[in-house]
């Protein structure tokens, strides 16, 4: 057993560090204050060869595996701390990895390489109104009529709405494709958006994240080209499953990255701040807390890294089952987003009425790595879902 | 022409994260080492002026495999290390020794490394290879076997040329350098990497110690304007 990265894995966390620091950070604020992230630094991280980063080289991307990909997460995450620009980058990193495999060879070389180029966006439509958990309800409609594809419905709380109709780009889609099959009759297929006849959007103001647009996407009688049919009619609930499984490892490497920033300055600050003529950090109160922060960290970030490892080790080696995946994924899903919460709260409260002010940068990291306890990706009980089912056997799934 | 480049370069502590202990050292132990941000000006410059011309980029590092693998990375086609902790005039010594039975046109280092701001590495170099030396250069032409650069000085800039083989020393204005991608990282491990173990040479200098500058505060006590206008007044 060896728990170190390789020496290419430390070198390119230096260089993404290093990025982030340069060309990111400047702009944090910016991103957070005005709602945007410009889009001249998507560019530079298209160019850097961030944005579709686990995307085959053939269309532009670098083919990074899921640890590497784990590491620009969490280095991204530590920069901007509001989740914006890590949102931004995972949802490309974890569902155009699952286009690059299971999409159309067409579909691949029309869509693919302005989304590496940082030209257009790639995001995920799955949720309706219904709610996001319950896949099998979902009702959106895609059927096929005279030979071609037509989609009905409305997908909401979905990440990145104003900037792939402002940019161009689309989403990988799930659809219901037989009503009568539930799971069985979901498939999933890439909808653009921008000046598309039968879309219409709309925006959220949220509570966190602002430099990412959350809105819905009505989809009125929209015709899409018979290409952009992801893998096999009525097998999207498989692929949908394995695209959740890529995304929430990122999920949950973010959260980590945003932690350990947030608990090194916390800590910076606890030996410099003195109370009574005493660093707070000499306070068992203060200490006490920060060592179970710690451990709490370490604990996440061994279930994260050891998921995305799994994954590499899947899709390179053939080795797990998809249920091991499954139940190492959750795991991570479900411990990372909460020790994130905790810690970012933990050293809010060191450093007392500054932590509180928008200028001290927590107050973003709590309130985006909260949309991570609420659900985007995956809900929280959802995860415990997947453990039960895993460890119990599916007979004692509760739906 | 085709240009054959060595680059020198230097490994260092990341000063950014290093503390200073209650001894007053500074405190190394975890500190994450990278290559001395000068060099690495002189190895983007060298690949710069690789993809314009043509050639090869060699780098030497005093250093570990790591370092050999970032500046694999950042464009140079080829990295020899060793790892032999001794004072500049060793260093060129080491280097001069090393360099003495390669092809080049041109030798590129950076005017100081950031840790101990010598300046003497490159001119030692060049002086024990006989070769011309110009420093602190800004911005350098290759012309028809000579090279050209702006060298900066504290109030402006002169322009130099020399023929080829020489030895040019380079500021951080010269360039921004390239941060390596995923890309260029996995690229760089199928590239050739030389671990060699040279003498430690008499050192002309020995380290003893290296302790932090100890700043005691004024401790000046400032109770109104009239005060502090009197402070002022007398540091003026």
């Amino acid at each position: 057993m060896d728990f170190s990265f390789t020496e290419e894995q430390e070198l390119f966390r230096r260089s993404v560090r290093e990025f982030c620091e340069k060309k990111l950070a400047p702009w944090a604020n910016e991103i957070n204050e005005k709602g945007e992230i410009p889009h001249a630094i998507l560019k530079e991280m298209a160019s850097f060869g961030l944005l579709g980063i686990t995307i085959s080289e053939r269309y532009g991307g670098s083919g990074a595996g899921f640890i590497n990909a784990t590491i620009a997460a969490e280095e991204i995450a530590r920069v901007d701390v509001s989740m914006a620009t890590a949102v931004y980058y995972l949802v490309e990193a974890g569902w155009g990895f699952l286009m690059d495999r299971y999409a159309s060879e067409k579909a691949k070389e029309e869509i693919l390489p302005d989304i590496t180029k940082g030209k257009t966006f790639l995001g995920i439509a799955s949720t309706e109104a219904t709610g996001g958990s319950d896949i099998a309800s979902i009702s959106t409609r895609l059927e096929k009529r005279n030979g071609k594809l037509i989609l009905n419905g409305a997908k909401t709380f979905i990440s990145g709405v104003r900037e792939a109709t402002r940019y161009g780009g689309g989403y990988v889609t799930i659809v219901n494709t037989n009503p009568d099959l539930k799971n069985k009759g979901l498939s999933l297929c890439y909808l653009p958006v921008k000046d598309v006849k039968g879309i219409t959007t709309s925006i959220f103001e949220q509570m966190g994240r602002e430099g990412i647009s959350t809105g819905t996407i009505n989809i009125n009688n929209v015709e899409i080209p018979e290409h952009f049919l992801i893998g096999e009619w009525n097998r999207g609930f498989y692929y949908a499953m394995e695209g959740f499984n890529c995304a929430r490892t990122l999920v949950a490497a973010a959260c980590i990255g945003a932690a350990e920033k947030a608990l090194e300055s916390g800590i910076e600050y606890i030996k410099e701040r003195h109370v009574f003529g005493t660093p707070l950090a000499k306070f068992e109160g203060i200490q006490f807390q920060m060592a179970e922060e710690y451990t709490k960290l370490e604990a996440a970030k061994l279930l994260v890294h050891k998921a995305a490892w799994m994954l590499d080790q899947m899709y390179a080696e053939n080795r797990f089952s998809i249920g091991e995946i499954n139940k190492a994924v959750a795991t991570a899903k479900l411990v990372a987003p909460t020790t994130a919460f905790d810690i970012i709260k933990d050293v809010l409260t060191w450093y007392g009425a500054y932590g509180y002010t928008r200028e001290a940068g927590l107050e973003r990291g709590l309130r985006g790595v909260y949309s991570y306890i609420i659900g985007a990706e995956g809900a929280q009980n959802i995860m415990k879902i997947i453990i039960g089912r895993e460890i119990l056997g599916k007979e004692f799934a509760p739906y | 022409m085709t240009v054959e480049i060595i680059v020198c370069l230097k490994q260092i502590y990341d000063l950014a994260q290093i503390k200073i202990d209650t001894s007053k050292r500074p405190a190394t132990e975890g500190i994450a080492k990278k290559l001395s941000d000068f060099d690495k000006n002189a190895l983007e410059e060298a690949v710069r002026i690789k993809e314009k011309h043509g050639g090869n980029v060699s780098a030497v590092i005093k250093g570990t495999k790591d370092a050999a693998k970032e500046a694999l990375s950042m464009g140079a086609d080829e990295a020899i290390v060793y790892n032999v902790d001794t004072d500049s005039l060793g260093t060129a010594y080491i280097l001069a020794g090393v360099i003495q039975n390669m092809k080049y046109d041109l030798i590129l280092c950076g005017e100081a490394s950031i840790d101990e701001y010598s300046f003497q590495t490159g001119p030692r170099l060049g002086h024990a290879l006989g070769i011309p030396v110009l420093t602190y250069a800004r911005k350098i032409e290759m012309q028809d076997g000579d090279v050209v650069v702006e060298r900066d000085l504290e109030k402006g800039y002169e322009i130099a040329k020399e023929k080829l083989p020489a030895l040019v020393t380079v500021t951080k204005e010269i360039n921004e350098p390239r941060i390596p991608t995923l890309m260029q990282i996995l690229g760089a491990s199928k590239k050739k990497i030389t671990e060699m173990s040279p003498f430690k040479p008499d050192a002309g200098v020995e380290t003893l110690s290296i302790l932090a500058i100890e700043m005691k505060r004024k401790e000046v006590i400032i109770k109104d304007v009239e005060d502090l206008a009197k402070v002022i007044m007398a540091e003026r």
